[in-house]
């Protein structure tokens, strides 16, 4: 295959973002141009990815700079669902406020393009580019309600520390390159291989490696930045923000540190090990005492980055299913925590209403299906069956306890910090159903009309919320094939 | 051998001049001097990727090409960033980050 055609997906993605631009200049203000555009558009990039990727083998391009594997493939399918359900979302949130769809849809496509090509990545040096494209059109999006407080707040607190942590990033791979020779991904991991991991000023770069990914991917204590940025974003770019950089950072982390440092997995391990259990157990505390739901699901979104980090814990001391189960947790988590934001952002449809605890009480009787839809993306998010939540949590800690009988003690008490954590979170989860079916409104709220479009998404993510449940067997098939992709 | 071929003091330099960016980030209130703060941490970065070209035989090709990809890089998150100051500034009056607390209350 040439190199032209390894690339289809990411470069129709670029030209769809353009396509998209220049439709919103032809015919500004016409939301139906627009969402039909980026949903067809879509479509083919998704047709696209599953072309180059049916082989299911190995293809580099570009002189091995870029690579699809059934990893990229499943990746970028992930990326492209959650863009077109942020996009579905979008419209009954942003109209009432008075924010144009045309620019939310185009930056929403950059940054899906960056996401993308993070996950084709066979480079440093595109990974790092890659991540930046992801990251900028974020903060873009984070500060999208330019005229509001709260979003321009959390749109500089997000840049801030997210730029502070790419220079971090930056100066760790300026080393790694420096020392090391190479930014091949595949040549990094061969001299690893071979023994180069002893001097200090290595071992220095990749620490700074580390930390910088791990404000991306929102661990504590490098966590700083989410609250804020979740809670003043507008709701669907709160969603997106919550899934998608998350889910692209976990692609740095598995290309950087599971085939790049692979040879290294057992100094790392150690402080994925710490970070996974600050992450749930600091995420989940503070989780509990938030009466804002926007910085609940914030907090919550931290506590699912400690959970995802059992499973790559487990892959590092050598079960591959830790892998599968980190995959099988960002397409589960993907799903259901699009529709709990998507809930959030049709209750705030009139302008000016918080997401704040007290505008959920009484909704059972106000919206019923609303409430009934949220009821179950909440389950899902504790990890009640039949849910996706429940096996994504399941396989993540089954991975761990494997990984313990196999004599990994540290990992055995990971999975018990993991399963009094889940407990811990139902708490706060189950509160807001509380609030939504057992308590009276403070004042009678009216109750709003929603778009189709947005119905139509609410049945689709909880139509896969159910199915990832009860059927997960696909889905595990297409993981599994995607972890041994890079991890075998 | 003098002082200037030893690569060591290039990539020392590098080191303070972050050290300098991260305490600048760390220390400063002021959501501009942050911005440079950072802009100096990217130019130490270049500084050791320069460095590691000028001094590895088998670098000489990649370093400078890194370097132009870090400064466009660079170039366009102080864009994206200057532009959330801006529409903060207007919101808030205030440059200072410690007065963007209006979520913590």
């Amino acid at each position: 295959m040439s190199d032209l055609a390894t690339i289809a997906p990411f470069a129709l993605a670029v030209g769809l973002a353009l396509l998209v631009l220049a439709v919103d200049i032809a015919w500004p203000g016409r939301r139906g141009a627009v969402l039909g555009t980026t949903l067809v558009g879509l479509l083919m990039v998704a047709a696209a990815t599953l072309d180059v990727g049916s082989g299911g083998a190995r293809i580099t391009a570009f002189d091995g700079a870029y690579v699809v594997d059934p990893l990229t493939t499943f990746l970028d399918l992930l990326f492209i669902g959650i863009v077109a359900f942020t996009i579905v979302f979008a419209p009954d949130y942003l109209e009432p406020r008075g924010l144009p769809l045309g620019e939310f849809a185009v930056v929403l496509l950059f940054a899906m393009t960056g996401a993308m090509l993070i996950s084709a990545s066979a480079d440093l040096l595109v990974l790092f580019i890659a991540l930046e494209l992801m990251v900028l059109p974020g903060y873009m999006l984070a500060g999208y309600h330019k005229t509001d407080g709260y979003s321009t707040e959390g749109a500089i607190k997000y840049f801030l520390l997210g730029s502070f942590s790419s220079a971090i990033f930056l100066f760790g791979l300026a080393f790694v390159w420096g020392l090391l020779g190479t930014t091949r991904i595949e040549d990094i991991q061969a001299a690893l291989t071979g023994g180069a991991a002893s001097s200090p000023a290595l071992v220095m770069g990749l620490a700074f490696l580390t930390t910088g990914v791990a404000f991306k991917i929102a661990a504590v204590p490098f966590h700083y930045w989410t609250p804020d940025a979740y809670q003043g974003s507008p709701t669907p770019v709160t969603g997106y923000l919550s899934v998608g950089p998350k889910v692209g950072a976990f692609a740095l982390v598995l290309r950087l540190f599971v085939e790049a440092l692979g040879p290294l997995s057992a100094d790392w391990v150690q402080v994925v090990i710490v970070l996974a259990v600050l992450t749930m157990t600091l995420g989940n505390l503070v989780a509990l005492t938030q009466t804002n739901v926007k910085r609940m699901l914030a907090y919550s979104s931290i506590a699912h980055t400690g959970y995802m980090l059992v499973g790559l814990a487990a892959f590092a001391v050598g079960r591959l299913e830790g892998l599968e189960g980190l995959l099988y947790y960002g397409a589960a988590y993907a799903v259901m925590n699009l529709g709990a934001f998507a809930v959030v952002g049709a209750i705030q449809r009139r302008a000016g209403v918080t997401s704040g605890l007290a505008t959920f009480a009484g909704l059972g009787r106000r919206e019923p299906w609303l409430a009934v839809l949220m009821t179950l993306f909440l389950l899902s998010l504790t990890g009640i069956p039949p849910t996706a939540g429940f096996f994504a949590k399941a396989y993540v800690i089954l991975a761990a306890v494997q990984a313990s009988q196999a004599g990994s003690a540290a990992l055995g008490v990971l999975a018990v910090v993991a399963v009094l954590n889940a407990a811990a979170a139902a708490f706060y989860y189950l509160r807001v159903v509380v609030y939504m079916f057992m308590r009276e409104p403070d004042s009678e709220q009216p109750v709003l009309a929603h778009g189709r479009l947005l119905w139509g998404g609410l049945v689709a993510a909880s139509v896969l919320t159910v199915i990832l449940g009860l059927l997960p067997g696909p889905l595990l098939d297409v993981v599994g094939q995607a972890a041994r992709a890079i991890g075998s | 051998m003098g002082l200037a071929d030893n690569i060591d003091i290039y990539l020392a330099l590098a080191g303070a001049l972050f050290a300098i960016g991260t305490f600048g980030f760390l220390a400063r209130r002021n959501a501009i001097s942050m911005l440079m703060s950072i802009e100096l941490m990217l130019n130490a970065v270049n500084l050791a990727i320069v460095t590691f070209g000028a001094f590895e035989p088998a670098l000489q090709g990649d370093g400078p090409i890194i370097a132009l990809m870090v400064m466009a890089v660079a170039a366009a998150e102080a864009t994206v960033g200057l532009a959330i100051v801006i529409a903060i500034f207007r919101n808030r009056r205030t440059p200072l980050v410690d007065e963007y607390d209006a979520m913590r209350r």
